[in-house]
């Protein structure tokens, strides 16, 4: 009989979608900054450290210009898998035993349009073109992984994977810097961990690598 | 069959609600309609994440949606919820007859508050949820609280101003042109005199004396309408002019412009034509505004629509409907009374049957509906003519009304609408009653009076040597002439005169002109003898017949001149101004259109000429109406009414087979009885005057054209203004005038020239 029909329909239709509500949750965390056409994904589990929290943090900083740039931030966040990092530990150098994602998309400051190079790009965290060329005064132990162009639809740079050593211990970046296609903005998408940590979640971090995604300003 | 089995038999009746003890099956549709909507919904809002994010999975991208879009989860509860409520109420009566308890409880409850205060709750509660949904939207953009954004938004709505403002513009630029367009559209057609603007008096209208009384009598009361007010009448609002075109209406209207004391409106004919739907009612609504003013102003105001069968008529179909034409008697064609002495009942009757039949004379038909200004324009024109007495201005509707004072009624406008018109079937019915038009005006030809004034007062204008008696004798033979005509005719008897290098015109010159108007300019061809004989002797079997048998008419004139269209002719005009006609008249037409053939086989040993065909039709044309219609012949129904009701024709029962047929042979028989004995007659005072018909051809072929004087003159021997007919009365002038004839009729039978050339006297 049709109605018969209609309740065994919208029990099914009920019950799928009590299914679907119920079976779970997300796969990946989605960071995003659609308006910039910037995107990643990094595991469900890590825990985000919020734009404020790394705006208030970054607004400490003594180091020049450092306030000229935070304005020109127009999206930044972190992610870790231990809810004890706070904004602090993504903003320092200190080695962490739990890998760290930090995202930023920031426009340039005019004289940065006029000379911003790819080795600016190697250099985002550290300096580490003048480790190679020997111009630095003091040079830690360090070597480079990868250090090859990335190139995506709204934007090219450099991905660079290199280890160095901090206070005795190994620290390992993956870090990469896209130029948008105009030149006017910085994409820097950077994932560290000591590297023991590093090698441990080496599959994880790769995949959030992987999965930084610039489709330029829209 | 037993009564269980017609009950079992029986249909049952689909039930009535309160009948039911379980709800209603929804349809399947009905039941997944909203789960459907809502899952198409979270589908579109799944697809718009995911174009979004180039990264996000599908997985991922359903359960965020999930996760961030509860209040569709909610939705699809409570409408979860809905379905099982109506799953129960389908399948469990208790549950059913609970729900329907409850609900007629509530409906009692609500039922307590009245009507009124029920509707005016239940706006305040939709504006109340209007209000809240607002908020909520508002919220939603401006992510803020639903309260704090709605306090938002006037501000947004200010910032918003100019755009709307130019919105507005946009629409009022539109209407504004659309209003000018029309405001222009509007305009003209209607020209307005002031007193003394027009020198045309009455006394320059002649010949209509009793319309013009009627005429100045209507304006007494528009000047002075106390005169029949105080008494409790009212003044006449409209006459009617109908008439013949050329017989003065519109003179008669310009003098009444020059005559009254009041402004003078003319309304084009085609004043309310127009390009627009909608524009013709535009312009009646301000021709009467117009004349509303004037009439304040100058205390009255007379309006003129000129051919007003232009306003048209709206038709039996979207008229009256059946019957209605019995009001429309006056102008029944035809009948010296219309059908007024007719019960409205029979009137219609004949009326309609008129119509079907499409008879001559009855124009209004539905062909004409619809004419005129266009849809609108003549039912504008009727309420303005007689509509609504609402009160008018914006200070008295408005403003008075807004300080607790009624409005004054508008004071009485005194305006005379004056329609001519020389199709009055045409005019719309509704137009015509009481109340809109009161008087109507036949303004017929002049009369022998009235003629006799109009050619002396056209003669005054120009130089001439007319006699009185030679005005009174031109009045006589044109009977139907009309101003127009009468104007006509001393123009062109002037142009005859100045090109003869006279300035003075004389009586010879307005007969030339009157003929020249009347058979248009002779085509000068030169008859070859034999054929000028033959012609000069059928028109003198004419002019001898006419002469001696048609008394009420008399000749004006015989010519052998060949016109456009006939080759000679022998015309006739009523001496008085006569208005019926008698079966012996009748029988004297047809003998003086029968002569032409009984003198030509009389003259021609029994030969005669195509040239008779038009006579023979006339005179069966005129034989037939005696018989069929007039009660002249041997019955007395009418062959019309006979044919139209398939009755077939008197005597001798129905007829068999095609009936028409059998109906029309009898009247033909009957018809043809009567030409036959005609004819004879014809032959039998032709034979008698020989003489006289072979005189008559002999002065025609002399003069070509002769006066109707002329023809008397040969048949008396008396001195006419051309011929002299004293030599016609000497036998041996005859004897030679006869021997001429043997040799045009030899010539004529052999094709040759006569051997003796026309005796001249």
């Amino acid at each position: 009989m049709n109605f018969r029909r209609g309740f065994k329909l919208s029990a099914v239709i009920l019950g799928g979608a009590l299914l679907l509500t119920s079976c779970g949750t997300p796969s990946q965390k989605y960071g995003s900054d659609s308006k910039d056409g910037v995107y990643f994904a990094v595991p469900n589990s890590w825990n985000q450290i919020s734009s404020k929290d790394l705006a208030s943090q970054e607004a400490l900083s003594t180091v020049a210009g450092s306030s000229e740039r935070l304005a020109l931030v127009r999206y930044q966040v972190a992610y870790s898998p231990d809810p004890k990092i706070k904004a602090k530990d993504v903003l320092t150098l200190n080695t962490p035993d739990t890998p760290i994602v930090y995202a930023r998309v920031r426009g340039l400051t005019d004289s940065e349009i006029q000379q911003v190079s790819y080795n600016d790009l190697r250099n985002l965290i550290l300096p580490l073109t003048t480790w190679e060329d020997g111009t630095a005064s003091s040079i830690p132990v360090y070597n480079v992984i990868t250090d090859q162009e990335a190139v995506q639809k709204g934007g090219r740079g450099v991905h660079t994977v290199f280890a160095f050593t901090n206070n005795g211990v190994s620290q390992t970046i993956n870090q990469t810097g896209l130029l948008s296609n105009d030149h006017r903005t910085l994409v820097m998408f950077v994932v560290r961990c000591s590297t023991v940590c590093y090698n441990k979640n080496k599959t994880e971090i790769e995949k959030a690598v992987a999965s930084l995604t610039d489709r330029g300003t829209k | 069959m037993s009564l269980e089995a017609i009950e079992k038999d029986m249909q049952p009746n689909r039930p009535r609600d309160s009948d039911r003890k379980t709800r209603v099956h929804l349809p399947l549709f009905d039941r997944i309609k909203f789960f459907l909507l809502f899952i198409l919904v979270f589908v579109i809002l799944v697809w718009a994440a995911m174009a979004n994010d180039p990264i996000l999975k599908f997985h991922d991208a359903v359960i965020n949606e999930l996760n961030a879009r509860w209040w569709l989860i909610a939705l699809f509860v409570v409408e979860a919820v809905r379905q099982i409520h109506f799953g129960l109420a389908e399948t469990l009566a208790p549950y059913h007859g609970g729900w329907v308890r409850y609900f007629a409880f509530v409906e009692r409850q609500v039922a307590r508050i009245g009507d009124w205060n029920r509707y005016r709750l239940s706006r305040l509660i939709k504006v109340l949820l209007f209000v809240v949904l607002l908020a909520v939207i508002l919220g939603a953009i401006y992510k803020e609280a639903p309260v704090t954004a709605l306090f938002m938004a006037p501000k947004a709505l200010w910032s918003a101003l100019p755009l709307l403002g130019q919105l507005a513009f946009a629409v009022f630029f539109i209407i504004i042109q659309f209003g000018a367009m029309f405001w222009f559209l509007s305009r003209g057609g209607i020209d307005t005199y002031f007193p003394d603007d027009i020198r045309t008096r009455f006394s320059d209208v002649w010949g209509q004396d009793h319309v013009l009384n009627r005429i100045r009598e209507n304006l007494l009361f528009l000047e002075s309408p106390e005169e029949i007010e105080k008494h409790g009448g009212y003044v006449p609002g409209g006459i009617l002019l109908w008439g013949p075109p050329g017989t003065g209406k519109t003179l008669m209207a310009e003098s009444m412009a020059g005559e009254t004391g009041k402004p003078f409106v003319f309304v084009d004919p085609g004043a309310f034509n127009a390009m627009f739907f909608g524009v013709g009612v535009l312009k009646v609504k301000s021709l009467f505004r117009k004349l509303r003013k004037l009439a304040l102003r100058y205390g009255g105001v007379v309006v003129f629509f000129d051919e007003a069968d232009s306003l048209g008529n709206r038709g039996a179909a979207v008229g009256g409907g059946q019957g209605s034409f019995a009001t429309r008697s006056p102008f029944l064609a035809n009948a010296c009374n219309g059908a007024n002495f007719l019960s409205p009942n029979a009137a219609s009757l004949v009326v309609r049957k008129a119509m079907s039949r499409g008879q001559e004379g009855f124009v209004a038909n539905t062909a004409m509906a619809g004419g005129g200004g266009g849809m609108g324009t003549l039912q504008a024109l009727l309420t303005e003519l007689s509509g609504l007495k609402k009160p008018k201005g914006f200070f008295n509707r408005i403003v008075r009304r807004t300080l607790g004072l009624r409005p004054k009624n508008p004071p009485k406008y005194r305006i005379l609408v004056v329609m001519a018109t020389n199709l009055p079937e045409a005019l719309d019915e509704a137009l015509l009653r009481p109340g809109r038009i009161d008087r109507m005006y036949r303004v017929g030809y002049p009369s022998k009076a009235g003629r006799v004034r109009t050619y002396q007062g056209y003669l005054a204008k120009v130089s001439n040597s007319l006699t009185p008696e030679e005005i009174e004798k031109l009045a006589v033979i044109t009977p139907y002439a009309t101003g127009a005509i009468i104007k006509d005719t001393i123009n062109e008897a002037l142009i005859l005169a100045i090109r003869e290098g006279r300035t003075s015109i004389t009586f010879a010159d307005v007969i030339k002109a009157k003929q020249l108007k009347e058979l248009g300019p002779a085509e000068d061809v030169e008859y070859i003898e034999r054929e000028r004989h033959a012609v000069a002797v059928h028109e003198a079997c004419h002019g001898v017949m006419a002469y001696l048998v048609r008394h009420h008419m008399a000749i004006d004139l015989a010519t052998i001149e060949k016109g456009s269209n006939y080759l000679g002719m022998v015309a006739s005009i009523p001496p008085d101004d006569q208005f019926t006609r008698w079966r012996s008249e009748y029988e004297a037409d047809i003998l003086v259109s029968l002569a032409s053939l009984a003198g030509e086989r009389m003259f021609f040993q029994g030969d005669n000429s195509s040239g008779v065909s038009g006579d023979l039709e006339s005179a069966t044309t005129i034989a037939s109406f005696m018989e069929g219609h007039w009660g002249m012949g041997s019955t007395v129904s009418s062959h019309a009414s006979n044919r139209r009701f398939e009755v077939g024709a008197p005597g001798g029962g129905k007829p068999q087979g095609d009936d028409n047929k059998a109906v029309k042979g009898m009247l033909a028989d009957r018809i043809e009885g009567n030409l036959e004995g005609l004819l004879n007659k014809a032959e039998e005072i032709l034979a008698l005057n020989r003489g006289k018909v072979l005189s008559l051809a002999h002065a025609l072929e002399i003069h070509k054209t002769i006066s109707g004087e002329d023809v008397t003159a040969v048949m008396t021997g008396e001195v006419g203004p051309l011929v002299d007919g004293r030599p016609y009365q000497d036998p041996a002038k005859i004897e030679e005038i006869e021997r001429y004839h043997e040799a045009a009729l030899r010539a004529h039978q052999g094709h040759q020239r006569p051997e003796i050339s026309i005796p001249i006297f």
